[in-house]
């Protein structure tokens, strides 16, 4: 099977910003190794067998069009997908069919912003472990390890289309900590739920949180402040990615730095919260002066100010599509912001940062999208459809994997009920790797061990049949 | 420089002429139009001198009127939210700009929505554009007490005089909130209510001094009273199916009560019960998650149960984040449709259902004089769709908001030789 390590398509990625780094990446293997063994993934792909979808309205996260073909599903991948495509070498004539009967064919959605697993449901006390709100840097933990998989959450994600998903620390430290990218699976650990060879993120943020948490409790308590606070920092790790190259006798590792260190080598992606117009730009600043490079903003309500200065530093935005007014830095959230950023030629993706939108980005990208149709543009809803898998898929660096409906790429997929457009659409059938893991007709669903004997009614002795009554 | 300033005067009183300018004469061309008898397909409404002069499939237009027609547009009464923020806060997190709570207040029931409400803010635009023209407001329990006061009923023309019932209701808080509330338990907010209740009841014959109430101040018994007499309704938050019951067991000893539950989570599971006793739902199709353990048994089929119960319910969104949750009105009754909800139900629970049950007149789309109306470019309850024309008690809204000029201002089609301070 074609296979490319993943770490080569993020470097990949960030070459537009800074050629060299990715080669000083490959020069350190042993360094890799040290930090990538531990919590590995153990995801491996439910048991899937060959599938053709007949009769398929595709929009495949690739054309401008929606396309009407079938798509051929074989060892958990597409080999082979669109009008004219044919059963490839070597797949069986006897292969199961799914007659879609016309119906939408989706890859599966990829949330890059969500705090599933580390708010989890039940929002008790007890579940809030997305923010290590103890000092402003704090790029030393990892959402992973306050991520629990049995957020019931995850389920009612997965059936509104979510097939990955990335979870992030909070916006409360300047430096917040690693995100995790994750299959949509049902697993009792994190690690195997971790996407396979999935770059790791940074968790950066902006603006009004850090300076309100931290105003108090010795800074940063200014936009002023905030901005030393990422500039000290990322000095400080300058100097000990030196050392650390060096590998001297007096280079001892210190986990907070070496993130910093390995997004300075490219290894991992910046995913920055930022709202303000101003701020992002001041933000690429600091990323020229440190030459790293900020993959995503996010929420980025006022992205549609400043599209262009985004498309030319290569740097995505992750927007919601009508959510503003809750803090001063949201004021100015307009509606089109997805497709303004989108027209002016930057990489515009959806996000939920929620448990309950991100039940229905379909439609949050559908309003958006009316919205900026109504306002003079002229996107194809195929086009729009790269807001919910492609664009994540990039940002995440793990378009190689998935996020598209192309030959080789991991067989995530939404069959659904009408266009997905339509606010009365729903998932009938979604696979993750070619494997069926809800199916709205059959009920197959997966439920956290949470919903088990509550929220129901109460238990009772189950009726007796009439067999059985005899038998007594 | 003077000549200048006289010009912008004068557009902007032009302007401000046409967004409150009584209905033109329109003949609107094959819509589907929402009537109390439901969907009307391939139907033309004439609008003239004020008036719905004529609703009809062949109607022929007089000579010389403005004619809209557009592939797939309806016609509706505007839409109703029955839960909001309108007018009580700018920005959720500013605290100066946030009259929600009052939370070192001594008072509380008598603490009127109206007396915070401002029509100019830039929320109440925003949200009509998205077909809403009224709504609740109402402020949130804060401090020791569980009432959040007495709300209000608007209209969003933004204009002074938008306040139409300024004591419409009372809202109080049960549950999990409510419990914080009163100091730490459901117990303790159940004795505030019964106690606050029994001073309304009692008032004004229990009150020598202003203090001499078991649960409220003089003040606070006397904006309490319309609603233990059942004049206006008692809004009461709560979600967990066996606080519902307790509401039920409420009513029972004070019957007159007119009590809308808002929430809902879990009133699936006593639904019968609840339309025995007549009370109405205010909740959220798309809550399905056990956000709080008052809500484990959230799920999309609650308002299916309770339509086949024969319970009597709202919809509003409840979920989502954002000041104006009443811009997304129409997508959460279309989940509910998306659900399994029969469309003009989820229709009637985001317009004439709420309107009803505070005393807002209906506007079913009817021949007579133009009250309520949406122009839509689609099926309203669809999140592609958006209002082409509003008009609210026969007057049309401009559809202008601070969003639309920001969107103007940035629109990438926009050609610009100057900076965009001055577009």
């Amino acid at each position: 099977m074609k296979y490319r390590p993943l770490l080569l398509s993020a470097a990949a990625f960030l070459m537009a910003c800074d050629p060299s780094s990715s080669d000083k990446a490959e020069t350190k293997p042993h360094k890799e190794a040290k930090t990538e063994t531990a919590f590995a993934s153990t995801y491996s792909p439910l048991a899937s067998v060959p599938i053709r979808i007949a009769n398929a309205k595709l929009m495949d996260g690739v054309s401008s069009e929606v396309l009407s073909g079938d798509l051929y599903i074989q060892g958990g991948r597409i080999v082979a997908v669109g009008a004219n495509a044919e059963a490839p070498e070597g797949f069986p004539s006897d292969a199961a069919i799914l007659d879609a009967q016309g119906r939408f064919v989706t890859p599966g959605i990829i949330d890059i912003h969500s705090h599933l697993g580390n708010y989890a449901s039940p929002g008790v006390r007890a579940h809030g472990d997305g923010n290590e709100i103890t000092s402003p840097i704090t790029s030393e933990v990892d959402a992973e390890h306050g991520v629990w998989p049995q957020d019931p959450g995850f389920d009612e994600a997965l059936k509104g289309g979510i097939t990955t998903l990335h979870i992030l620390p909070g916006s409360a430290n300047l430096f917040g900590g690693k995100g995790v990218t994750l299959r949509n699976i049902a697993s009792r650990t994190v690690q195997g739920m971790k996407f396979p060879e999935a770059p790791e993120t940074l968790k950066m943020a902006c603006g009004e949180n850090p300076k309100r948490v931290y105003g108090d409790k010795g800074g940063p308590g200014s936009r002023m402040g905030n901005v030393a606070g990422y500039r000290k920092n990322w000095i400080r790790a300058t100097e000990y990615k030196k050392k650390r190259d060096k590998d001297g006798d007096d280079f001892v590792r210190d986990l907070q730095l070496e993130t910093l260190a390995d997004v300075i080598d490219g290894k991992i992606l910046v995913q920055m919260h930022c709202y303000r117009a101003d701020e992002m730009v001041q933000i690429l600043d600091i990323a020229k002066e440190f030459n790293y490079k900020v993959t995503t903003f996010h929420h980025a309500v006022e992205a549609y100010k400043i599209g262009d200065i985004l498309a030319e530093n290569g740097t995505c935005a992750a927007m919601w599509a009508d959510w503003y007014g809750f803090k001063m830095e949201s004021y100015d959230g307009i509606r089109e912001n997805v497709p303004f950023v989108h027209a002016a030629g930057a990489c515009a993706m959806i996000h939920s940062d929620d448990d309950n939108n991100i039940q229905r980005l379909n439609q949050e990208v559908a309003k958006t999208w009316a919205d900026g149709n109504r306002a003079g543009l002229n996107i194809s809803k195929a086009e729009a459809w790269k807001w919910l898998s492609t664009n994540p898929a990039k940002a995440l660096g793990i378009l190689d994997e998935t996020g598209t409906l192309e030959v080789g790429k991991r067989a995530d997929i939404v069959l659904w009920s009408a266009d997905p457009f339509s606010t009365y659409a729903r998932p009938e059938t979604i696979l993750i790797d070619g494997a069926t893991i809800f199916d709205r007709e059959s009920g197959l669903e997966p439920k956290s061990d949470f919903r088990l004997g509550q929220g129901e009614a109460p238990f009772s002795i189950p009726q007796e049949t009439s067999n059985a009554g005899e038998e007594l | 420089m003077r000549h200048r300033f006289q010009i912008l005067f004068s557009a902007a009183s032009v302007a401000l002429l046409s967004t409150s300018a009584l209905a033109q004469d329109l003949f609107i061309q094959d819509a589907t139009v929402v009537t109390a008898a439901g969907q009307q397909a391939e139907t033309d409404v004439l609008i003239q001198d004020g008036q719905i002069a004529q609703i009809g499939s062949d109607i022929t237009a007089p000579e010389g009127i403005a004619v809209h027609r557009g592939a797939g547009q309806w016609v509706t009464p505007g839409l109703f939210a029955s839960f909001s923020t309108l007018g009580l806060v700018d920005v959720g997190a500013e605290d100066s700009t946030n009259d929600v709570t009052a939370s070192e207040a001594s008072t509380s029931v008598s603490e009127r929505a109206v007396d915070s409400f401002n029509p100019r803010s830039a929320h109440i635009a925003n949200t009509k554009r998205r077909g809403v023209t009224h709504a609740v407001a109402s402020a949130s329990p804060s401090g020791d007490s569980i009432f959040a006061g007495t709300g209000l009923i608007l209209a969003t023309t933004g204009q002074f005089d938008s306040v139409i019932n300024d004591s419409a209701f009372v809202h109080v808080a049960l549950g999990e909130t409510g419990a914080s509330r009163a100091g730490g338990s459901r117990s303790a907010a159940l004795a505030q209510l019964r106690a606050a209740l029994d001073d309304a009841q009692a008032y004004p014959g229990r009150y020598d001094a202003p203090t001499d109430g078991d649960a409220l101040s003089r003040q606070d018994a006397a904006a309490l009273a319309p609603a233990v007499k059942g004049d206006v309704p008692l809004i009461v938050s709560a979600s967990r199916a066996s606080d519902l019951l307790g509401l039920v067991r409420l009513k029972e000893d004070y019957p007159d009560l007119d009590i809308i539950i808002l929430g809902g989570t879990e009133a699936w599971q006593v639904a019968d019960a609840l339309a025995d006793a007549d009370m109405k739902v205010i909740l959220d199709p798309v809550q399905d998650l056990p956000s709080k353990f008052e809500d484990l048994g959230a799920r999309y089929e609650n308002i299916l149960i309770l339509d086949e119960a024969g319970v009597d319910y709202a919809i509003m969104n409840l979920t989502s984040y954002g000041v104006t949750k009443p811009a997304a009105l129409a997508q959460h009754a279309g989940n509910a449709v998306g659900n399994g909800l029969a469309w003009e139900k989820a229709f009637a629970a985001i317009s004439s259902t709420p309107a009803g049950w505070f005393g807002v007149p209906s506007s079913d789309i009817q021949v007579g004089p133009m009250r309520n109306l949406v122009l839509w470019d689609g099926d309203p309850l669809q999140a592609t769709s958006a209002p082409v024309k509003i008009w609210i008690e026969g007057v049309e809204q401009s559809l202008e908001s601070r969003q639309s000029l920001l969107r103007d201002r940035y629109n990438p089609l926009t050609e610009r030789d100057m900076p965009h301070k001055y577009r």
